[in-house]
């Protein structure tokens, strides 16, 4: 017996529930509740010395906004995001560029350019601490062979250099992105480019770019998104120094809850951050979801 | 009521990870409170006690001594202590968790000085253990409103470690004092002769730092006078304190506080000074214990002031064949040292208190404590020191120090925060960065904020 088309959506949809219920009980559990828990934290004043756990209201939220601390934490956030995740896509679409070709050791150039992304932020952070200290670095000392007597960690360029730290860490995830995106590239459009005479640049712009727009748009979301919770390599270099001049939004968090002891002030300043990311999250999954949809 | 809060805490933890995770689509820094809010018990008074220590000296010296408690007094007592240690950078932010949740995981944390205030909620007093053998300044720092909340177990304080070479060659060459003068005339507005490294005062430093600095001295055997530890750290402005101190100022004055103070203006005064003449590396922005130590270790500074645990690496040729033997150690400058407990505390809710008081008992023990000194840790008994001087060339005059120019900063419940605000508020400055006056009253409205 055929089955019918209504009875096949019915068991489709089912099915659907079923393979998908995993995953939505892990996030219900190691996501949804602990976002309740946090946003209902946050208009509490739960910290370690008081007992009384009061209920603030948005007094959390208001001494947040009333703190200079937070938004400079915010503002330097915000900027260091905006120029690491142009730097990352500019650089990682060009080395993209470079690698879609043939040439021999391409698989080794490969391995060498992902390699910074498997090696753990924290651990990363600490491999620039010796690498680039002025007394016993690698980095300084052959800089000095070189006649170059430069003292990194000055606060005229720290922040150049943590921008810098983030862009080596990070362009090899922007270049895997948009790299693997050229790999379902339609190469007719490109030949039939050439025969009508088109050059390099006027190819990149007119046609790379734009057919790629999908896959370096997720890449920017994906940067953007990661690159406003840098907390790791910032914190061992700098713990967000000197004076608050490299205070990202995750470590006045961090500081807010293990320092202070002020979770709710933490809670808080986490659900701020939470609401300015989210309009994002739809963006990335239309996005996507787009993509998908044309390739179908 | 109270298990509740406890569970809402601990939940606020693993939230303030989950709001950053989801917010940014990836996992988070990984913070996660456990749940077992429980009522403390006394319990059999036998079985296993659970220790928090960090890694490094301290956690390896009580590794030895809890290897041979376990191995001997352990057996009479029919306890068996298991010992974790947790890592340097995060032991107190996992134990503010375990904390927050009421956790019974641990029978006994391991605290400081600068945040037993704030974690005095969660343990217990120490009430039947004798301190008399104790420096009373590791003890004071772990009192607070009269009551003693952990036992001392390490004492960390601070010297002038120096290149005696380069100082003592400065001293025999007298041909050497006008421009010596000329150099100290234009870094303190004083024609200063070179005194010897125990009798400097603040201003010895400053001139001692410009004369063993290549950018002030062209001939100078360094390329810098010494090392800052500036970075936005609240152990550094434990070392920035002594300066305060030494000045004759202090965080408060009548329970107000006082940081903006003349004294204070002369403390920040001397690092930025220091940082902004070139006479410390501009790297000292970012600088901390091992930075200093690298500094010192590879020649490049003639001086600074360090932690006493940094003496013993410095004369280890191993450690550091350019300089050892010729590193010497005196008092800081200003004669005023800041002096911290590190120390372990009974945790309120452990179920297992009557073992753990009987372990909390043998660690006060004089016998215990010198297994500690033997294996590398500093004790905070001053018998101890003098009796162990031959396994740490530092214990006589870390002895000596603690007892005449030890200090401890007065103890709150935010006093932990209160470090981190001042260097929140100052590292800006120390380095040239903003107005002096604007960053000492930044620094002293926030701490009193926390004053309350």
């Amino acid at each position: 017996m055929i089955p019918t088309t209504s009875t096949s959506g019915t068991q489709r949809r089912r099915a659907g529930w079923v393979l998908g219920s995993p995953l939505l009980l892990f996030a219900l559990l190691f996501v949804a509740y602990p976002v309740y828990q946090g946003i209902q934290t946050g208009f509490f004043g739960l910290t370690l010395q008081d007992p009384t756990v009061p209920f603030v209201g948005l007094a959390n939220y208001a001494k947040l906004f009333a703190s200079s601390g937070f938004l400079d934490a915010s503002r330097f956030t915000l900027g260091f995001a905006a120029v690491v995740t142009v730097l990352e896509t500019v650089l990682g679409l060009g080395l993209a560029l470079l690698v879609n070709r043939a040439f021999p050791g391409k698989k080794l150039l490969f391995t060498l350019l992902l390699l910074p992304i498997m090696i753990a932020p924290a651990l990363l952070g600490v491999m620039f601490r010796l690498l680039l200290n002025g007394d016993i670095g690698l980095v300084p000392g052959l800089l000095h062979g070189l006649g170059l007597d430069i003292s990194l960690f000055a606060p005229d360029r720290v922040v150049p250099l943590l921008v810098l730290l983030d862009v080596l860490q990070w362009t090899p995830f922007t270049f895997l992105v948009i790299y693997a995106g050229m790999q379902s590239f339609p190469t007719e459009v490109l030949e039939a480019a050439a025969i009508d005479g088109a050059g390099r640049w006027r190819t990149l712009v007119s046609i790379v770019v734009p057919l790629l727009m999908p896959v370096i748009s997720a890449a920017v979301f994906l940067r953007l998104i990661d690159a406003i919770r840098t907390f790791d390599v910032i914190y061992v270099l700098t713990a967000g120094g000197p004076g608050t001049m490299t205070t990202t939004l995750s470590i006045y968090v961090y500081k807010a809850a293990f320092e202070s002891g002020n979770f709710g002030l933490a809670a808080a300043a986490s659900t701020i951050v939470m609401v300015v990311l989210l309009p994002f999250v739809p963006l990335l999954v239309r996005r996507v979801a787009r993509t998908a949809e044309d390739q179908a | 009521m109270g298990d509740r809060r406890g569970i809402r805490i601990g939940m606020g933890a693993l939230a303030i990870s989950g709001l950053m995770a989801l917010g940014a689509c990836a996992p988070g820094t990984g913070v996660v409170g456990g749940a077992g809010a429980q009522a403390g018990q006394a319990g059999s008074g036998h079985g296993t006690v659970k220790m928090v220590l960090w890694p490094g000296p301290e956690g390896d010296a009580m590794q030895k001594v809890v290897d041979a408690y376990n191995a001997g007094q352990g057996k009479t007592d029919q306890i068996t202590v298991d010992m974790t240690l947790l890592s340097r950078q995060d032991t107190f932010s996992k134990e503010s968790t375990l904390m927050a949740a009421k956790s019974a995981d641990q029978d006994i944390y391991f605290v400081a000085s600068y945040n037993v205030g704030q974690y005095a909620p969660s343990l217990d007093p120490v009430t039947d253990i004798d301190t008399s053998a104790y420096f009373p300044v590791a003890v004071d720092g772990l009192k607070y409103q009269g009551q003693l909340y952990a036992m001392p177990l390490d004492v960390s304080n601070h010297f002038l470690l120096y290149r005696k070479d380069l100082v003592d060659a400065l001293l025999a060459d007298t041909a050497g004092r006008p421009a010596y003068r000329q150099v100290a005339q234009q870094a303190i507005g004083e024609a200063r002769d070179p005194k010897p490294a125990d009798h400097w005062d603040w201003k010895d430093f400053v001139a001692m730092s410009a004369w063993f600095s290549k950018s002030a001295n062209p001939g100078s055997p360094t390329t810098y006078g010494t090392v800052l530890q500036a970075k936005n750290l609240l152990y550094n402005t434990m070392i920035w304190d002594d300066i305060l101190w030494g000045e004759g100022g202090s965080w408060t004055k009548d329970d107000k506080a006082a940081l903006t103070s003349d004294a204070a203006r002369t403390a920040v005064n001397v690092y930025r000074t220091i940082y902004t003449k070139g006479w410390t590396s501009p790297d000292s922005s970012q600088a901390e214990f091992p930075e200093t130590q690298a500094a010192l270790k590879a020649g490049n500074a003639a001086f600074a002031v360090q932690w006493s645990a940094g003496f013993a690496e410095l004369n280890d040729p191993t450690k550091s064949p350019q300089v050892a033997g010729k590193i010497a150690i005196a008092p800081v400058p200003g004669q005023k040292t800041h002096v911290h407990a590190l120390a372990v505390a009974l945790n309120k809710y452990s179920n297992n208190k009557a073992a753990a008081k009987k372990l909390l008992a043998y660690l006060a023990t004089p016998d215990a404590m010198s297994q500690y000194a033997q294996a590398g840790g500093i004790p905070a008994m001053p018998k101890v020191l003098e009796k162990d001087a031959s396994t740490n060339p530092a214990f006589t005059q870390i002895a000596e120090s603690v007892d005449k120019y030890g200090y401890s900063v007065p103890v709150f419940p935010q006093t932990f925060q209160a470090y981190s605000k001042i260097a929140e508020s100052l590292s800006g400055a120390w380095v040239g960065q903003g107005d002096v006056d604007t960053a000492l009253k930044s620094a002293s409205d926030e701490l009193q904020q926390l004053l309350g």
